[in-house]
């Protein structure tokens, strides 16, 4: 129990005190996670929508890949974003392994997939009148799109926090494409995992409450904007 | 509802609990660092000490700062870890009792073939990391309180502090990750000799800086005081602790080997 009284307390300490490194690592997860997650919905959400209006024309193996996707670990998520970005990879001569846009490579390919399937649900859920009226009012391929996206932006934001969600927390990237080197690519759920293996127990959970703090904002926000979108 | 999740947390644990050896007086649990679990030295030597005793050893390998923490809960029985400051610590806090020294093997400094900061050759551990800095070179440091940690501030320490410069990188992970990350960015590293050994074959680091008496790397065995914590198979504890350290014991260490590395060398008469 004198576990829990002393994680609260350190969690207080550290974000008041301003540790530079603790400062730096809630950054570093705010920056990569957004940056990701907003990267991958500017592509899904297209994709989704445009599966979800032709979910009868036959795009059934593109919906499976994606939900296969969905499922794949993030430690090999991270490998193959590793094998990509190594020295001996592909793209080793752009010198990204252990950089911070390397961490959005792997959290967009995590994000990317879930998104796809869940903006795809949410679209394909929609009367089809959405498409028809779209199309009898004149609207070309792209408006017709948009209009489906716009109907269907309760669901597109569920699925932006399911894509954030997965990715706030997730060592699998962080650590092996990340590094979890100090004030550069430190997360905080990779700072985590190191506090626990140094056996300094009060600081991990310190962090995870940090953590939990940001997943709460995101969930206000998420409420307000569910809000919002009904009104 | 709360009893539902309360079903939920209780009825796994009562399985988990089922499957797993309910006689607690045949179980030693043995904290323990990553090196000596990856190396493979325990699955090599601890089947004929299981044999003898009729004990079962649950190993727990994790880094020496988490070892020693995991003891000081007693959630361990035993400790084997390699840094002599911290055990001392332990013992002198209360959390153990009886230290015993059980083995040593060397850490190296490995680094790039091309071996830009000119380092290749020395046998001080400290003035070769002080070169390092002096030309400014990638450096991978641990940075988790593992034992390789400690020794590595005690090496700057000894060079006389260690100074800030860009190429220190703290990656926070174990030795493993920290050799790939340093064979990645063609960086210099301080790893015991066992973890590189087992990598060897995946990477370009070569070993440049070895031999030096700063650069031995003693293992220490510790009991988890009895006293603190009542549940500790304190005797099973004792009977590892003695296996390890009698002739048999000392006999199964030398003879372990990885290829035709000696990777451990046994305290007595090594």
């Amino acid at each position: 129990m004198e576990f829990l009284t002393e994680g609260f307390a350190e969690a207080f300490r550290l974000v008041t005190s301003g540790d530079t490194r603790v400062l730096h690592a809630i950054w570093v997860t705010v920056l990569c996670t957004t940056t990701a997650v907003t990267l991958a919905a500017l592509a899904a959400f297209p994709l989704g929508a445009w599966l979800g209006i032709h979910r009868r024309d036959g795009r059934g193996g593109w919906v499976f890949c994606m939900r296969v996707g969905m499922f794949t670990p993030t430690v090999v998520v991270g490998l193959l974003v590793f094998a990509v970005l190594s020295r001996r990879g592909p793209l080793g001569s752009l010198d990204l392994l252990y950089t911070q846009a390397a961490i959005v490579a792997g959290e967009f390919l995590l994000a990317f997939p879930l998104i796809v399937v869940l903006a795809h649900g949410a679209t394909a859920a929609l009367d089809r009148r959405v498409t028809e009226t779209a199309r009898t009012l004149g609207a070309g391929r792209f408006r017709t799109l948009l209009a489906v996206m716009n109907e269907a932006r309760v669901g597109l934001v569920a699925a932006y926090l399911a894509g954030f969600a997965r990715c706030l927390s997730e060592l699998g990237v962080v650590m092996t494409v990340g590094g979890n080197l100090e004030m550069r690519t430190r997360t905080l759920a990779s700072t985590i995992s190191l506090e626990i293996r140094r056996g300094d127990f009060a600081r991990g959970l310190a962090c995870g409450l940090i953590l939990l703090v940001l997943a709460v904002g995101t969930a206000l926000l998420a409420h307000r904007l569910g809000k919002e979108s009904r009104a | 509802m709360l009893r539902m999740v309360a079903l939920l947390l209780v009825v796994p644990c009562a399985l988990a609990a089922c499957g797993d050896a309910p006689d607690a007086g045949a179980r030693v649990r043995l904290a323990t660092t990553t090196s000596t679990e990856n190396s493979g030295l325990l699955r090599a030597i601890l089947p004929a000490f299981e044999a003898e005793s009729g004990l079962r050893v649950d190993v727990i390998a994790v880094g020496t700062g988490q070892a020693l923490a995991l003891g000081e809960r007693g959630e361990a029985d035993l400790v084997l870890v390699h840094a002599r400051p911290l055990e001392d610590a332990f013992v002198a806090a209360g959390h153990g009792v009886e230290r015993r020294d059980v083995m040593w093997n060397d850490f190296v400094i490995a680094g790039p073939p091309a071996d830009p900061a000119g380092v290749r050759g020395l046998r001080d551990g400290a003035a070769a990391l002080t070169r390092l800095a002096a030309a400014g070179a990638t450096f991978v440091a641990r940075g988790d309180g593992s034992g390789t940690d400690v020794r590595e501030q005690a090496l700057w320490r000894a060079g006389g502090g260690r100074p800030s410069w860009a190429g220190y990188l703290v990656a926070g992970q174990g030795m493993g990750p920290c050799l790939t990350i340093a064979d990645e960015k063609r960086a210099y590293v301080l790893t015991d000799r066992g973890t590189l050994l087992a990598y060897r074959a995946r990477l370009e680091l070569q070993v440049l800086v070895e031999g030096d008496e700063d650069l031995r790397n003693p293992y220490g065995a510790i009991l988890v005081n009895p006293a603190r914590h009542a549940h500790v198979n304190a005797e099973g504890a004792r009977a590892l602790l003695a296996w390890l350290t009698s002739p048999a014991g000392q006999a199964a260490i030398a003879a372990f080997r990885v290829g035709e590395h000696v990777l451990f060398h046994p305290h007595v008469g090594g």
